[in-house]
């Protein structure tokens, strides 16, 4: 079948790299996680990483950290982007270079983020000399801790910083689809401004603004960069559980670091398909127009 | 229709799986297999420095090294790359690394991919941990250090040099500096620095907030926490010696009621503990008035360089702080073996140790050959370096110098850091 | 009094972006700048003489990061444009566990795969090799291309080329002068997603490149993490400039082309 054939064609190059790169790697990492690496002479499989994991006493309050940053810094970053959209989709002086401006942050690498927000939020930094030059505090500590705390702050900001503009282009590209006419319609029929947000806009967005959220959530859940560079010594989250074994001389401990590689890959996936579930059942009841 | 497609797909994936699996995770044995070089070809090995000389000759050495510091970074290629050129036609490719467990790292996946030759490493910068992890398994080239025409600089018979944390070196690695762990303060702040571990104590009570240190693991934190070891102990010995269970349980406990102790008046109450190169800018900008470093020098060359007010000096405890040597080590599967063994030669020669002392030229780093050994008028050029503003003299260093702890310690002291004060 | 309040939010958003990056360009010409001073208290320039002097392997780095991340986008056209057309346009068996594996490297964390690829690499001797670095940015860059492109075939409309086969133009003639117009804007942006997250990686260039492929992320990251502020800076400044060059420049297709982004709500 000719057709068949096409799409074979069309479809195998990328197959062909997510499945010898991508899913080779994984397989390679699972094996090193279950101790299975003949090539040093481990052939028995073993769960004993994963259990030692699991029965870690910094494992649980790992996980509450790694659930509580990425779901407020995606939260977060949902509600500004939409609000965010909103403001940029109006005419107004200037609107151009205010949008190039929200779109800063998608080329600067989280690394740089996070160096930024130290030198912002540290007890000694720009905020605190500001409120120091108008006579507010004497010394760094009476500055609130923004960083390196028990909240996180810093981190999530950084998040929120980051993501904000990827969510809000997506978002802004679906508003500006969108027609006035709906919202005349709305406005005839007497609907104030929160209620035309709420029953025409949104429902308009939600695909859009939750799929980006998941993107966003599945990367804030797995990446390790800000909150090690951001976070508390302990607790902190999974990912930072993950690279500190993986970085550390003892060999014993990186088994350990993918172990704890795959249980991430594990809950995000779970988390993926919970979602993918609920977004289609949603779309049968016709709520969302996909 | 629809299940012969199914089919197709699942037993694409289960091919690829399959291939990937004996392909790649399968022992490295001689298949026959094109793509893989020959079995035969190994690492070579030397017994004569003008073979090393002629091998090394036109090659690129890739040393991997922590690429934070622009000021090692320049001393490298100017310093090491400049003579590696010049005297020996050898390029130097300084890779810059954000940490050298980065390095480590690659060692250990080329040798769980029996990549057993043609590795992408010629030499690293190591002690201590990963020194330790990297003999352990049997990932160093060598011995070599005998073949090294400036051995004779070197005296192997002093244990500091000879024990790198306790491990043997057995001529695994080549010394490139020796240090010494420094406590830094700003004079502005604090005018007589507390130089027992009780006085601290009582110090840090006075000053809440204004003290802290790195979190074991990081070398500095965990040379912190050792050092208390010795303290509550009264002396080293026992620390000399292979780790031993009963003679930790007695000492520990002291230490980690010294520690929760202090806790509560420590930077942000104890609530966290910065990383290393954080604590710089605490300590820049006023947040601490105490940092602590094993480069006695690096006062100096972060006044310098800007990072840290004129008014930072140095001090060391009355009972001594810890005094170790970095090396550089050869992987086992070093592609240019050769022009790494030149360059380890060089590092330890006379001329290239005397420069490195300087700081205006150098980095101001300690010598890690034995001075005696130099002849008259080194000895004197050595002398006539001048010292760093901030750093100690020679003499106080030395006579406060203390050694390390064997190897086997080291972890135990750590995690039981992590347990007992970390997540108190 | 609207008028007012969006004002309000308008400074608010610019303020929120700059703040945390615009001190950094400060930071990039300061010498020492301690609290409480809100200027350096002394100016120099010594990051960028640092960043002008061969030892800090800014030029090569920089010339690999921008050859790298087109070889990586020039990749992710010939290999995901088909595959995005077939995802969007075709109907077949089997359709959402392909979708799921080629979105999978989004979503699982880096870290777990780069390590055992790495093995690969070695293996089959792509490590240390140019092509290897390619081929590991192509892992995450690729479902990003896939994502943003399968939005722009879902608003694309086959009729024209069907007209263009019947009056007698040839595959190729189609795709140049009927397909790639249509799809061009969006497919800038798909290019430049691609782009940014081959310009971004590190952990991933510093094990499959070994040393031998030095990238900007290289030579930056270790000044982050050892706090050298005037160094990270001035790196920093050459790192980001040329991705908001070709922000600017694509802006106006960002702005027009709403079913590229939509691409991305599709997941």
């Amino acid at each position: 079948m000719p057709n068949q054939l096409r799409l074979t064609l069309m479809l195998g190059p990328a197959l062909a790299v997510i499945l010898l790169l991508f899913v080779g790697g994984v397989v390679v990492g699972l094996g090193q996680s279950l101790d299975y690496m003949p090539v040093i002479g481990l052939r028995v499989p073993t769960l004993r990483h994963y259990l030692a994991v699991l029965t870690d006493e910094g494992f649980r309050s790992a996980l509450l950290l790694t659930l509580y940053i990425s779901l407020v810094s995606t939260g977060l970053a949902m509600v500004l982007a939409v609000a965010a959209a909103l403001l940029l989709r109006q005419n107004f002086y200037g609107h151009r270079l205010v949008t190039l401006i929200f779109q800063i942050p998608l080329p600067v690498p989280h690394m740089v983020a996070a160096a930024g927000f130290v030198l912002l939020l540290t007890q000694s930094g720009l905020l605190a000399r500001l409120i120091y030059s108008v006579g507010w505090l004497t010394q760094p500590a009476q500055f609130p801790v923004l960083v390196f705390d028990r909240w996180n702050v810093a981190t999530i900001l950084v998040y929120v910083w980051k993501e904000t503009p990827f969510i809000g282009l997506v978002v802004l590209a679906v508003l500006r689809g969108v027609s006035q006419e709906y919202e005349e319609m709305a406005r005839t029929l007497g609907a104030n401004p929160w209620q035309r947000f709420r029953y025409i806009l949104l429902p308009l967005l939600m695909p859009g603004l939750v799929s980006t959220s998941v993107i966003v959530f599945a990367y804030t859940f797995g990446s390790f960069e800000v909150p090690l560079l951001l976070g508390q010594r302990y607790p902190n989250t999974l990912p930072v559980m993950a690279y500190r074994a993986y970085i550390d001389p003892d060999l014993q401990q990186r088994p350990t670091a993918m172990a704890i590689g795959m249980i991430i890959t594990t809950i995000v996936i779970a988390l993926l398909a919970v979602y993918r579930r609920y977004a289609q059942r949603r779309q049968h009841d016709g709520l969302l127009f996909r | 229709m629809l299940f012969k497609k199914r089919l197709t797909f699942a037993s694409l994936v289960l091919v690829v799986v399959i291939t990937l699996l004996t392909g790649c995770i399968a022992p490295a044995e001689p298949t026959g297999n094109a793509s893989q070089p020959s079995p035969q070809t190994t690492v070579p090995k030397y017994t004569n420095w003008d073979d090393v000389l002629s091998a090394a000759k036109g090659t690129t050495v890739n040393w991997f090294m922590w690429g934070g510091s622009d000021t090692i970074n320049a001393h490298v290629d100017t310093a090491i790359g400049g003579p590696l050129k010049e005297q020996y036609g050898i390029t130097l490719n300084r890779v810059p690394v954000e940490n050298t467990a980065d390095a480590v790292n690659k060692v250990l996946n080329e040798k769980a991919a029996g990549k057993a030759h043609g590795g992408s490493i010629d030499l690293i910068w190591i002690n201590g941990e990963n020194f330790r992890t990297l003999k352990e398994a049997n990932l160093l080239y060598g011995p070599f250090t005998d073949l090294l025409p400036n051995r004779k600089f070197v005296n192997w018979d002093n244990p500091a040099l000879a024990y790198d944390f306790g491990q043997k070196v057995d001529g695994y690695e080549a010394p490139w500096a020796s240090f010494q762990w420094v406590m830094e303060y700003n004079t502005k702040n604090v005018q007589t620095p507390p130089k027992t571990f009780e006085a601290l104590k009582t110090w840090i009570a006075q000053h809440p907030g204004r003290f802290t240190y790195p979190a074991p693991p990081n070398h500095v934190g965990s040379a912190f926490v050792r050092q208390l070891f010795y303290w509550a102990a009264g002396s080293p010995d026992i620390f000399l010696q292979e780790f031993d269970q009963a003679a930790y349980d007695k000492v520990a406990p002291q230490v980690w009621d010294y520690l929760n102790a202090i806790k509560p008046n420590l930077w942000h109450a104890g609530d966290t503990y910065p990383e290393l190169a954080a604590m710089t800018d605490l300590i820049a900008n006023g947040e601490i008035d105490f940092n602590m470093e094993y480069d006695a020098n690096r006062a100096s060359t972060y006044i310098k360089s800007g990072q840290y007010p004129d008014s930072m000096r140095t001090f060391v405890f009355d009972s001594g702080t810890l005094a170790n040597v970095s090396y550089v080590g050869i992987p086992y599967n070093a592609n240019n073996p050769a022009g790494a063994l030149v360059l380890a030669n060089l590092l330890a020669s006379p001329d290239y140790q005397i420069a490195l002392t300087d700081p205006e030229t150098g980095l101001g780093w300690m010598v890690a050959i034995d001075p005696t050994r130099l002849s008259a008028e080194e000895q004197a050029q050595l002398a006539k370096t001048p010292r760093g503003v901030a750093t100690l003299p020679s003499d106080v260093l030395s006579s406060h110098a203390i050694p390390e702890a064997r190897a086997s310690w080291v972890k135990p002291i750590d995690d039981g850091w992590t347990a007992n004060v970390l997540k108190k | 009094m609207h008028k007012f309040f969006r004002w309000l939010l308008i400074v608010g958003l610019v303020l929120g972006v700059l703040l945390p990056i615009l001190p950094q360009f400060v930071w990039s010409f300061a010498y020492n700048w301690f609290f409480p001073s809100l200027l350096p208290q002394k100016w120099g320039w010594r990051a960028w003489l640092y960043l002008i002097s061969p030892t800090a392997k800014v030029g090569e780095a920089w010339l690999n990061s921008a050859s790298l991340a087109l070889a990586v986008v020039i990749l992710s056209v010939l290999i995901g444009l088909p595959a995005a057309r077939a995802l969007s346009l075709h109907h077949f068996r089997g359709k959402r566990v392909l979708e799921w594996l080629i979105m999978a490297p989004m979503i699982v964390p880096g870290l777990v795969v780069v390590m055992g690829i790495h093995i690969l690499f070695i293996r089959y001797g792509l490590a240390d090799t140019f092509a290897g670095v390619v081929l590991i940015h192509l892992v995450p860059a690729l479902p990003y291309f896939i994502l943003v492109m399968s939005g722009v075939f879902a608003n694309y409309d086959t009729a024209l080329e069907e007209t263009a086969r019947t009056l007698g133009a040839n595959e190729w003639r189609t795709f140049w002068y009927i397909t790639l117009p249509a799809i061009f804007p969006g497919l800038l942006i798909a290019a430049l997603f691609t782009f940014l997250v081959s310009w971004s990686q590190y952990i991933t260039t510093v094990l499959i490149g070994g040393g031998r492929i030095v990238t900007l992320p290289m030579v930056l990251f270790p000044f982050i993490s050892a706090s050298n502020h005037p160094n990270a800076a001035a790196i920093s400044v050459v790192f980001i400039l040329p991705a908001i060059v070709i922000f600017i420049f694509t802006a106006r297709s960002l702005h027009q082309e709403a079913s590229a982004m939509n691409g991305l709500g599709r997941l």
